[in-house]
């Protein structure tokens, strides 16, 4: 079977072969893995070979290697993540840096946000943002559709959609006030990444990828970050935008919405403005058993391998156990594409990894 | 006649403004400090009722009523300082060392504020012994320890020893995302808050079953 053709099928609902699954990794652990698996090849052409887990340039290596269903194409703010070594700012004008921490299996770097080029109250009037119809932003996109897309499923990738990427812009704390005690800055501030990720949006649709994926993490461990009147003011009606402007172009293009915690309280939301997918529901933060008895006939799930808990902490017969537990529940009857909540990260055994991916690849639908 | 009421309600609604006005009234009347520093934490512990009961109050709503409490505080200071009004307890915070997250962190250390602690915050990337010099420089009664990271919590676990070490007594509170009841207690902290409001609650818990 195709790999796009088992994720066609789970996305409508059937039951393929296997469940299919996506999977994405730190740089660092990308590193692990490809000494693991022998891998010669570049991970990644545009950044010295070092694997980009939303950047352009990746040469799919790992992904195909372990047999990954689903190739994901990103064009946005989100590509900032991992993208140069020390201090380095975007072309947003974010600061970023560098950020070492140990785990069992070496050292990792995470880049953090330190500088927010809209922090000052003034600084939208003068604030130029890049812009998203350069022709150079999409060609990578275009050799990921032309060399995987009769095998594979493409997600185009404008994640960080609104939310996160005016975070970045502004200051994590300061926007959060903004929301309530200066709206009309917080309006001016979010059309920004808005707009600019809509266009990428339209654009990716239009080359033909097969699903888009976007969102932000309005998600906290325990609850809602922001209240859902909030939300609703701020945030749904873009979203409707643009689910309804991407749809217009491909009209049975399947959406998916990425935020990280527990989110419960918009999920009818969410569905009403088109969305089809759930990603990555984090089951540390809400029940995937449930959310599938609630909204499996409305809604699609990707995602749901804790990241947290089991990945890092758990046994390969842990891992093994959550696998098989989710497809009896959140994918039982088809509708889930497997795969853990963030990119496997480098505290992550690689026993544990290889459980999950093996339990993935040669657990049948058919013999559950 | 001053409401404190007033004062109590313009620091829950996060009115900046008015909490700042209404505490200056409330010297100028001359009411002592500590009754009108009173009023501000009332606010803040019903804020963190209503965050943890889902009763409309997330992050936004708990950030403006910290800044609005900060704000009129700053006033309170210099009179709390001159009658020899400080707060009873002491508590050290930070983000454990590997990790730049700070908003959940700063929650804490406002909700802390405004259950009248005196907060030390020592900011992000906090290595154990540099939690440990400052639990014995400030006398810390309560240690804070926060982690966003699956990575970086398990540091939590030198962080706490390196503590217990430089101070028997003080309390050790651990939370963040991926923390847990059983992790706190496999690490050997005094106690695991789910989130900020829970925090400041549990922080007096701690300090009342030890006194």
């Amino acid at each position: 079977m195709r790999h796009r053709d088992r994720v066609a099928m789970a996305l409508a609902r059937e039951v393929p072969d296997r469940c299919p699954m996506q999977i994405s990794f730190t740089p660092e652990f990308a590193e692990r893995l490809r000494a693991d698996l022998g891998v010669r090849g570049m991970l990644n052409v545009a950044r010295g070979g070092e694997h980009n887990p939303h950047g352009g340039g990746n040469t799919y290596e790992l992904e195909r290697a372990i047999d990954s269903d689903l190739i994901l194409t990103s064009v946005g703010w989100a590509n900032s993540y991992y993208q140069g070594h020390g201090t380095y700012t975007d072309e947003w004008g974010v600061t970023w840096q560098e950020h070492p921490y140990e785990t069992p299996f070496g050292t990792g770097h995470y880049t953090e946000m330190v500088g927010f080029p809209l922090a000052e109250d003034g600084a939208i009037d003068s604030y130029q943002p890049p812009d998203p119809h350069r022709p150079e932003l999409y060609h990578d996109s275009e050799r990921v559709i032309r060399e995987y897309g009769d095998e594979y499923w493409i997600v185009g990738v404008t994640v960080t959609t609104i939310w996160e990427t005016a975070w970045a812009l502004r200051g994590y704390e300061r926007l959060l006030m903004d929301l309530l005690i200066d709206p009309d800055l917080a309006e001016r501030i979010l059309e920004i990444p808005f707009r600019y990720h809509l266009a990428a949006a339209e654009r990716l649709v239009s080359m033909g990828v097969d699903m888009l994926w976007t969102g932000d993490d309005i998600g906290a461990q325990r609850g809602m970050l922001i209240n859902p009147a909030t939300w609703r003011r701020f945030f749904k009606p873009r979203m409707a935008e643009l689910v309804s402007r991407v749809k217009a172009i491909k009209p049975d293009l399947l959406v998916a919405y990425h935020t990280d915690g527990d989110v419960r309280e918009v999920i009818p939301d969410l569905i009403e403005i088109g969305i089809d997918v759930l990603n990555p529901v984090q089951p540390a933060c809400m029940d995937p058993a449930e959310l599938k008895r609630q909204y499996g006939d409305r809604l699609l799930f990707w995602g749901s391998i804790d990241e947290q808990g089991t990945l890092p902490f758990g046994s390969p017969a842990d891992v093994a156990d959550e696998i098989r537990l989710r497809l009896e529940t959140i994918g039982r009857g088809g509708g889930l594409i497997l795969g853990p909540t963030h990119h496997v990260q480098l505290d992550t055994p690689l026993d544990n990894f290889w459980a999950m991916v093996d339990t993935i690849r040669n657990v049948e639908y058919a013999s559950l | 006649m001053v409401d404190l009421n007033a004062l109590t309600a313009a620091v829950e609604a996060g009115d900046r403004k008015s909490a700042v006005s209404l505490t200056q009234e409330a010297i100028d009347a001359g009411i002592s400090p500590d009754v009108i520093l009173g009023a501000m934490t009332t606010a803040m512990t019903e804020v963190g009722r209503k965050f943890a009961c889902n009763e409309g109050v997330y992050v936004p709503e708990m950030l403006i009523s910290a800044h609005a409490m900060k704000e009129a505080s700053v006033l309170l200071e210099p009179l709390l300082a001159a009658s020899g009004m400080a707060p009873e307890h002491t508590a050290v915070i930070g983000t454990v060392k590997g990790d730049l997250h700070d908003i959940g962190k700063n929650l804490v250390g406002m909700m802390l504020k405004g259950a009248n602690f005196a907060v030390v915050d020592l900011g992000t990337n906090v290595a154990p012994e540099a939690f440990a010099a400052a639990t014995t420089e400030h006398k810390a009664h309560i240690v804070g320890i926060s982690a966003l990271l699956t990575t970086t919590m398990v540091g939590m676990r030198d962080a706490v020893a390196a503590i217990r070490a430089a101070d028997p007594n003080a309390k050790i509170l651990v939370g963040g995302a991926p923390v847990t009841d059983e992790f706190a207690a496999e690490i050997g902290a005094d106690g695991f808050a789910k989130d900020a409001a829970t925090a400041a609650n549990v922080a007096k818990e701690l300090l009342a079953a030890s006194a």
